[in-house]
């Protein structure tokens, strides 16, 4: 080592003891056996520094005002140089993200990593997920876009079906009675200064009871199944002959750069969906969540009337309350997955359900096209099935249906209802569907007049 | 890694001795430097945040538009705009609301976010429904669920006519039996 380097560092040492700081934190031993799964938690933290760098810089350009934010965007996206890409990066960013941490938490509770001496570790981290949601919560409303402003109202809606607080909680997120200026001010002061603050809080005690405890073992050879009195011991024992943390640190770098490459490439490919400027007043929209949260909004369908807050606030505080209880009642030897079918059979369920309501909402349909795509749908019709097709649209049957890949599934799909129905029955559907079917739900319309009936059931009858 | 106390030079540390009444002491001043704290700065704070959202805006009369725009038994689709300017936040200048002309000279106006989770309900008048386009919710025109998961009728604004013309003040919810039950944000 140059001496003048030797020097600075020696300076160092007398008034901080770098030296065996260093030493302790790069050159301390790891279990045997670290698989790369390991690498997600430094994953998670190199995408959220990531974030917070990119976070930073936009905030040198973004105004928080309902009057300005939107245009403060455009400017960044159309103006600065680089904008389009900085702003790329932290979009693509936040979903990367969710993603990764995510995927973190899987590979912990796979690996029966929340086990003694972890538990609080992991409480900590569930803690960490939940901030993250939040940012993306919080995040998605600045925009001050057509889908971040209708986002944020179902959003708070939501909130404000949780039992007996709701209506206190709707406003206190809300700032007032709607989504308006003080929202997009307290989403921002959350966004950029109290959630971080409070994320780096607890990644510093994550990380600290990460070195304090070191990282879990692969749960194998002994570990796969252990009792508390003899972890510590055959840990001890597997830490002499695993790698050292600085070894470690390579695959984490190797891990980091596919994935920075990946953000760069979605940064620079992508472009970031931004739809006109909020419009409250706007009766047309169709609100949608961010992806990561179409699970919540898919469950909804299961929940009608009184059974809403089920969906919104009992199922997410179980799920909550079971990932931070997770540690103090699973107390079982087992931490390979496979040694604790009960577990993991569980968590492999509750996966697969979030997995289908995210893909069915990834799928819903769009809303049934207008203007000019209908009305050269219509002009390939025969006259006499046109005017069904009209009567179809005219009485927003596609609130409820979804036909040829269009409307919402409430109801039936009706693409091909013609196979199923004629077209006397479904006149007689149509008119009075309770009394055709005593369960259905749909509202009768008893008041459609007899020929446009004629035409609809006709029109029906005939998708085949 | 040693799993014993230790200090940041690594010796051994043990508490050191201090007298009952002296710890009863410091415990006390301690609290009450804490307490005072949160008396002068966390209060207001927490007023500071969370009074404006809950207060309970005062009536601001929406103008809707003159009666002779809303013909007898139909409903329109109206943007009502503030009567009063509003220093900042100018948030919502202009309000959608839906106008049931009930004859007689009676109106109901209706708030646009379905009950279920607030997605703007869209007026049809060939079906003579509101249909939300989120979770497949059906209002009749009196503002009645038909169908899907909203859990009570379309919200109403309050309202007044002067001189020709129709004001809506507050929102309300109402029950199954569209009689006032609560205001909006009580």
């Amino acid at each position: 080592m140059a001496p003048r380097l030797s020097r600075l560092l020696d300076w160092f040492q007398e008034r901080l003891g770098t030296r065996e700081q260093l030493t302790c934190f790069l050159y301390r031993r790891l279990p045997e056996g670290t698989t790369w799964w390991h690498t997600l938690g430094s994953a998670a933290l190199f995408l959220i520094l990531l974030q917070t760098l990119t976070g930073f810089f936009l905030a040198f350009y973004y105004v928080p005002s309902p009057e300005h934010a939107y245009d403060s965007l455009v400017y960044i996206q159309n103006e600065i140089p680089f904008g389009r890409y900085v702003r790329g990066l932290h979009y693509w960013g936040a979903s990367l993200t969710v993603v990764v941490v995510f995927f973190h938490l899987l590979r912990v509770f796979f690996m029966g990593a929340y086990k003694y001496p972890r538990e609080l570790s992991w409480v900590v981290g569930v803690f960490l997920f939940l901030l993250v949601m939040l940012f993306g919560f919080t995040g998605y409303l600045l925009p001050w876009d057509q889908k971040a402003y209708w986002a944020t109202v179902v959003g708070t809606h939501i909130a404000g079906t949780a039992p007996l607080v709701g209506d206190y909680l709707w406003r206190i997120l809300q700032g007032g009675a709607t989504v308006g200026a003080r929202t997009l001010g307290r989403f921002y002061a959350a966004h950029v200064l109290i959630l971080p603050v409070v994320l780096y809080a607890f990644i510093l005690v994550h990380l600290s009871m990460v070195i304090y405890q070191g990282i879990a073992p692969t749960p194998r050879r002994g570990f796969d199944r252990i009792r508390k009195e003899e972890y510590d011991r055959l840990y001890e024992a597997s830490k002499g002959k695993g790698e050292t943390f600085f070894e470690h640190l390579l695959r984490d770098g190797v891990v980091a750069l596919p994935l920075l490459l990946l953000l760069v490439w979605m940064a620079a490919a992508w472009k970031v969906p931004m739809e006109g400027v909020a419009d409250p007043t706007d009766t047309e929209y169709v609100p949608r969540p961010e992806w990561y949260f179409y699970f919540l909004f898919e469950l909804l369908w299961q929940f009608p009337g009184k059974w809403i807050p089920v969906a919104t606030f009992y199922i997410p505080l179980a799920a909550v309350l079971l990932l931070l209880l997770l540690p103090f009642f699973d107390r079982t030897a087992g931490r390979s997955p496979l040694k604790r079918p009960l577990a993991s059979g569980l968590a492999t369920a509750a996966l697969a359900a979030i997995a289908f309501l995210t893909y069915q909402g990834a799928t819903a349909p769009p809303p049934p096209k207008a203007g000019a795509a209908l009305s050269r749908e219509m002009a390939a019709l025969p006259p006499a099935l046109a005017r069904g097709r009209a009567v179809y649209d005219a009485q927003g049957c596609s609130a409820c249906h979804v036909l040829k890949g269009t409307g919402t599934a409430a109801g039936p799909d009706l693409t091909r209802v013609g196979a199923r129905r004629d077209a006397e029955w479904l006149k007689r559907f149509v008119r009075d569907p309770a009394a055709v079917k005593p369960d259905s739900a749909m509202p009768p319309y008893t008041d459609l007049p007899a020929e446009d009936l004629d035409a609809l059931a006709r029109y029906l009858a005939s998708l085949k | 890694m040693e799993r014993k106390a230790s200090g940041p030079l690594g010796e051994s540390v043990s508490p050191p001795a201090v007298a009952p009444g002296r710890r009863r002491l410091l415990t006390v001043v301690l609290g009450g430097i804490l307490t005072a704290i949160a008396g002068v700065v966390g209060a207001p704070l927490a007023a500071f945040f969370a009074l404006p959202a809950l207060r309970l805006s005062e009536r601001r009369w929406l103008e809707v538009g003159r009666l002779a725009e809303f013909p007898e038994g139909e409903i329109k689709k109206v943007l009502a705009r503030p009567l009063t300017a509003q220093a900042w936040p100018y948030e919502t200048p202009r309000v959608t609301v839906y106008v049931l002309n009930r004859g007689a000279g009676k109106f109901t106006v209706f708030n646009i976010h379905c009950t279920h989770v607030g997605c703007p309900v869209r007026w049809n008048p060939q079906a003579g429904r509101f249909f939300s386009p989120c979770h497949g919710g059906v209002f009749d025109r009196d503002g009645r669920v038909l169908a899907g998961p909203p859990p009570r009728p379309l919200d109403r604004y309050e309202y007044k006519v002067e001189k020709g013309v129709l004001y809506a003040g507050r929102a309300y919810k109402v029950t199954e039996r569209l009689e006032f039950r609560e205001w909006h944000h009580a």
